[in-house]
């Protein structure tokens, strides 16, 4: 058997002990790539980073841990920019009854991350509502446009105390009558929910997203033509984020060139406080690790197969 | 090692990703254990998911009333609320062979309302997007060639336009005119949609080298978008085994470290 033969008949659990290693090694090792960040990126940190100090959002939070490679770091950069912009926000799940729990979780994480870093500790029932899981996005959506307090009548939520009250009494909800009252609707997807949300809320409120990988090709059409406005997909959407939170759109420079450029938003500013670059950093060279590991595989199989055919006569 | 809530948390969390990642060698009992213990966990935190956070607070709760207690008023129950739970069962009938024509009332009532909602909804989807399809392909002006930069060279560094009046200007110009490199971009993306579009004429056969050509492209712009979808989803895999291995080698090493 030649070495050509051989390489074709590798066994795979070969190569994936390959990248297991390979991928552990590069976690150790995380850098700052020099990038541009899409502009679609782009427009959702500047739609953030521009709403008013202290604004509702609404947080439709779809993702669980099936997608915690990159729906994970999209949560934590969006708790964090609203944290910093001290917005209010609730947040629900239209798709995955797991979904809350997990965004309860990291949101704790988030809160006790920014009060070791000396930042003002956000409270359920004060800044944040948590409401929990809703069946069914169509009638979720469909009826939060139509009578929003209706639509999440009967949810109580916890207060700093430990009590519970109604959640439209609460400082979050309290000058909330319709869905056109909050300033913005954020989606964090692995799902078609973001298609949904579009289909029933675009002509009321501004709609942005974090989506997974396997969304984004479907969601990026949205963005073109303005029904949503701003959009940051897969890991690479993480790590634009973060990017943009360390060096802003058009602030920061080397040597004379902003590290981002301004597109149509604009100049935004860098954010000052608290976390900037994590796990979406983290990830992002590993991912180019793997990324090259497969063109490697891919590019040497096929030479192994077109040298084995040659080498058996046989028509490449 | 300080076994605390956390560490065993997150040391369960590493069995089972082992678990379920044994599959990649060999298909085994210890891979199927914790396939059925995910299953089960999904199922049952489903249905306690849907009866607390909905059920009983929409339904169950409104239905009832609430006797007053303290601040809060006596509010009446809707006993009507109880016509819903049957006619909800009624789906199950669709198990019985004498009666399961009773299960099409609520399927009914179910495709009644999303397809009521079909026409706003398509609209909602595509209308925007046929909107933002119509780009203009004639440039309005040949010089220059390029968008014109609103950057500019000074003592060798390139920076923004300093001058506020000159900026405004060069952006006005921008606005105004579609110049032949936005024209060229528009061209692309019109031709690549009318192409994929023409792929799906299925009503008639196409005849000619223009229409055949067009609809071959049409093809090949498809399998581009596909690759490129494709790209996406792998990238998107490679995430989830980062993150894995990220939750193993760092999350779990640090928490058991960190009570050492």
């Amino acid at each position: 058997m030649t070495i050509w033969e051989k390489m074709q008949k590798i066994d795979r659990r070969i190569l994936y002990g390959i990248l297991v290693v390979c991928v552990c090694i590069g976690l150790f090792f995380p850098s700052t790539i020099r990038t541009d960040p899409d502009p679609s990126s782009k427009s959702f940190y500047a739609a953030v980073q521009k709403l008013p100090k202290g604004s509702t959002i609404i947080v439709q939070t779809d993702w669980t841990n099936s997608t915690r490679g990159e729906s994970l770091g999209h949560f934590e950069n969006l708790m964090r920019l609203l944290m910093n912009g001290e917005h209010k926000f609730v947040f629900y799940s239209a798709a995955d009854p797991a979904a809350p729990q997990v965004a309860r979780t990291v949101l704790a994480r988030i809160v006790a991350e920014r009060k070791s870093q000396g930042l003002r500790e956000y409270k359920v029932g004060e800044d944040y509502v948590d409401l929990g899981f809703f069946p069914n996005a169509e009638a979720t959506n469909t009826s939060m446009g139509a009578n929003l307090k209706a639509a999440w009548a009967g949810r109580k939520s916890k207060t700093p105390s430990g009590t519970e009250i109604d959640i439209f009494k609460t400082p979050v909800l309290a000058n909330v009558n319709r869905i056109e009252d909050c300033q913005m609707m954020i989606v964090i997807t692995a799902s078609q929910s973001i298609d949904i949300a579009v289909q029933r809320l675009a002509q009321k409120i501004d709609i942005t997203a974090l989506v997974t990988g396997v969304v984004g090709p479907t969601v990026l059409p949205f963005y073109q033509s303005d029904q949503i406005k701003g959009v940051a997909v897969g890991l690479k959407g993480v790590y634009d984020i973060e990017y943009l939170m360390e060096y802003g759109i058009d602030d920061v420079k080397i040597e004379g060139q902003p590290y981002a450029t301004a597109g149509k938003e604009g100049p935004v500013p860098k954010t000052e406080i608290g976390t900037r670059f994590s796990r979406g950093r983290q990830y992002y060279g590993t991912l180019h690790v793997a990324l090259t590991l497969l063109i490697l595989a891919v590019v040497m199989g096929n030479v192994a197969m077109f040298a084995a055919r040659r080498r058996k006569g046989e028509k490449v | 090692m300080n076994l605390n809530y956390d560490v065993i948390k997150i040391t369960a969390g590493v069995i089972a990703t082992i678990g379920l990642y044994s599959i990649l060698y060999k298909e085994n009992r210890f891979y199927r254990l914790f396939e059925h213990i995910f299953l089960g966990l999904a199922a049952g935190y489903t249905i306690v998911a849907t009866w607390k956070d909905t059920l009983y607070p929409q339904w169950w709760q409104k239905m009832m009333g609430q006797v007053a207690e303290g601040d809060n008023p006596a509010v009446p129950g809707y006993w009507v609320y109880a016509a819903l739970l049957p006619i909800g069962l009624l789906a199950y009938l669709v198990f019985n062979r004498k009666h399961n024509w009773m299960s099409k009332i609520p399927i009914g009532v179910i495709l009644g309302l999303w397809s009521g909602q079909q026409v706003q909804v398509w609209w909602n989807t595509w209308g925007p997007q046929i909107f933002a399809s119509m780009q203009p392909i004639i440039p309005t002006t040949f010089s220059p060639l390029a968008v014109p930069s609103r950057m500019e060279v000074v003592g060798g560094q390139v920076l923004p336009i300093a001058d506020a009046d000159r900026l405004a200007a060069v952006q006005q110009q921008i606005t105004n005119n579609l110049y032949l490199t936005q024209a060229l971009t528009n061209f692309i993306f019109v031709i690549t949609f009318l192409s994929a579009f023409s792929y799906f004429i299925f009503s008639f056969e196409l005849k000619g080298k223009l229409m055949t050509g067009v609809n071959k492209f049409g093809r090949w712009m498809l399998m581009i978008g596909f690759g490129a979808i494709f790209g996406s989803t792998v990238m998107a895999r490679f995430a989830l085994v980062i993150d894995r291995m990220a939750y193993i080698v760092i999350e779990w090493v640090q928490a058991l470290t960190r009570g050492v």
